[in-house]
């Protein structure tokens, strides 16, 4: 007796304590099948307003993909100076843009045939993001209920917004 | 409730809601409480640097030059007969055909001159800072906004002017002129500001090419739901930036102002701007377009500003040339509001005033003529006239003189607002130079 409750004290059984410990009973991690989400902010920060010139040359590229010379984003930029209200003055740059030839807007019948494709495109365009759920919903909904709301004026619409104003 | 207390509560209640503020679009509580002297005001510029000795001292080449000859170059602003040789300042080969004068009675006929007002700045940007801030603009930085309320934010935030009704027409887009049309202000800013055109850019070459071929869109079918997609993205946007400029022109008041440009560039185009009769020069465009804008706007307040005479570093005679087309200019100003703005006639208070002077003494330039330029830099810089004519300006006035300053130039941010009926909310705002007050209580 005296000398099994020795080996039971001793190293032995302190081994086999441990090894209980170790491999007895484990949480099991479940999975829900959730992806991992990114908890920035969806605007991805901008927090640096474009220069007039800037503006000028994306905006040209998102609207005819091509690029203006630099004495041309000169003028435009001399342009929006000598305009008190800059948001005046960037409607009426796009309303130009808008009745030159060779912008490229897709037409009204593949918008409404893949929305969700355009409203992404759109997103990617000019804003350099994904649009979020609510953000598609919402345009979703805007292009079914409102016959007005072409693709030119949703590219318009865009072109005006703060975001755009940002990188 | 007794049936008597039932009934005069409800008469209280229903007088208070008849009582009740009329809240203003710039969230204003009550209307001005000032009575106006005038509807509208149209405050010059006189800008550039010009010296009391050329303008209102009328010494012409006797103070600057080595030649004796004096007169009056300011046909329009001064009485004074003018030099009788060595005109340089007129058009056609050397300047000799002076500028005819537009008005049958000078300004100063018409209403107060202020012979010798101090200027607080010897700088363009400082001075027409304090012009328009009121302040002597001390910390002001060279390409920065105005630190203090502009006279527009006044007039807008206490008088509950819309945007369209303030305006700042510039001479150029340089020397930081476009930034004065509201400042940076935490209790005003750009929400007040006016609306401001460079217009021998916007209606200029640059203008023309990327401005004037604007589509035009439908104001409800297709304005508004860009507008409303508009602010949807911006909603979504958490703007960690400065904020976007807005001078809060309702969608109104753009599209007017659009139809506007267009008609700008149809009658630029055409050669129907209302230029003065003479128009060979900047300050002469920039007069013609501010004549547009009143005719179609008719501002409350309409700030034009002029600078050809800073000609002078380099060129006596040049400088000459500009300060008798200025004169020409607020000439022309004056005319075409009597003449060709009904709603404005006799109901305009026209100011006119410098926003700094030159030195007294010449730098080591000499122009074609062999004549000295002038810098501006020394106290001569800070010596300025001032002027105005209208409804209640006490006319054929002249206050002040040589020696004797009366006002100062921060004095016009007061002057303004009493015409129109805020002075109260303006002095009461404490941001003006201390000892500035409205050149009406300097008579």
């Amino acid at each position: 007796m005296r000398s099994q409750r020795s080996l039971a004290n001793g190293p032995a059984g302190f081994l086999l304590l441990a090894l209980l410990f170790a491999t007895g009973c484990k949480k099991e991690a479940f999975i829900y099948e959730v992806d991992t989400v990114d908890l920035a902010q969806f605007d991805g920060s901008k927090d640096r307003e474009k220069t007039n010139q800037e503006y000028a040359a994306i905006l040209h590229a998102n609207l005819f993909q091509t690029a203006l010379s630099a004495n041309d984003l000169y003028k435009i930029d001399q342009c929006i100076q000598s305009i008190g209200d800059k948001q005046l003055a960037r409607e009426v740059i796009i309303s130009n843009f808008m009745n030159k030839p060779g912008v490229i807007i897709p037409s009204d019948s593949s918008m409404h045939a893949n929305v969700d494709g355009f409203i992404i495109d759109t997103y990617n365009r000019f804003l350099v993001r994904q649009p979020t759920e609510a953000e598609k919903t919402w345009f979703r909904n805007s292009i079914a209920a409102d016959p007005n709301v072409t693709a030119e004026l949703i590219y318009f619409s865009f072109a005006l917004s703060e975001e755009y104003l940002f990188y | 409730m007794d049936r008597r207390k039932f009934i005069k509560r409800t008469g209280a209640a229903a007088a208070g809601l008849f009582a009740a503020p009329y809240i203003l679009p710039s969230g204003r509580l009550f209307a001005a409480s000032g009575a106006q002297l005038a509807q509208h005001v149209v405050f010059v510029l006189f800008a550039g640097g010009v010296r009391q000795q050329e303008s209102v001292l009328q010494r012409y080449l006797g103070d600057a030059q080595a030649d004796d000859v004096e007169g009056n170059i300011l046909y329009n602003m001064l009485d004074g007969a003018p030099p009788s040789e060595k005109i340089v300042y007129g058009t056609g080969l050397g300047g000799i055909n002076p500028i005819q004068s537009i008005l049958g009675q000078t300004l100063q006929q018409q209403g107060t001159l202020f012979r010798e007002m101090r200027a607080v700045s010897a700088g363009h940007f400082g001075g027409l800072n304090s012009l328009l801030q009121g302040n002597t603009a001390a910390t002001q930085g060279l390409q920065q906004k105005p630190l203090n309320p502009t006279i527009f934010e006044y007039l807008r935030r206490h008088g509950g002017i819309p945007a369209s009704k303030t305006w700042f027409i510039g001479n150029t887009i340089g020397n930081s002129v476009p930034l004065l049309n509201y400042s940076l202000h935490p209790n005003y800013g750009a929400q007040y500001g006016a609306n401001f055109f460079a217009p021998n850019v916007t209606f200029g070459p640059a203008g023309d090419q990327y401005l004037s071929d604007a589509k035009v869109y439908h104001p409800q079918d297709q304005l508004m739901p860009i507008y409303e997609m508009k602010a949807f993205l911006d909603n979504s946007f958490e703007n960690l930036g400065t904020a976007p400029t807005s001078i809060g022109n309702t969608p109104e008041e753009k599209q007017d102002i659009k139809a506007f440009m267009a008609e700008m560039f149809t009658k630029t185009q055409n050669g129907t701007i209302a230029h003065p009769p003479v128009n060979d020069s900047g300050d002469l465009s920039t007069v013609g377009y501010a004549c547009e804008v009143m005719k179609w706007f008719k501002p409350a307040l309409t700030v034009v500003n002029m600078s050809g005479v800073d000609g002078c570093h380099s060129s006596f005679t040049g400088y000459l040339a500009a300060m008798h087309r200025a004169d020409h200019a607020v000439g022309h100003l004056w005319d075409h509001i009597q003449n060709q703005i009904p709603e404005m006639a006799g109901n305009t208070v026209i100011i006119a005033i410098p926003e700094c002077g030159r030195n007294a003494q010449p730098n080591a330039i000499r122009d074609q003529n062999d004549w000295y330029s002038f810098d501006h830099s020394d106290s001569n810089s800070l010596r300025v006239f001032g002027m105005m004519a209208g409804a209640n300006v006490p006319s054929n006035l002249s206050i002040g003189g040589e020696g004797n300053q009366v006002g100062i130039v921060t004095d016009v941010v007061p002057t303004i607002a009493e015409i129109l009926g805020v002075k109260s909310e303006v002095m009461g705002a404490g941001l003006l130079e201390p000892g500035t007050q409205s050149l009406f209580d300097r008579f």
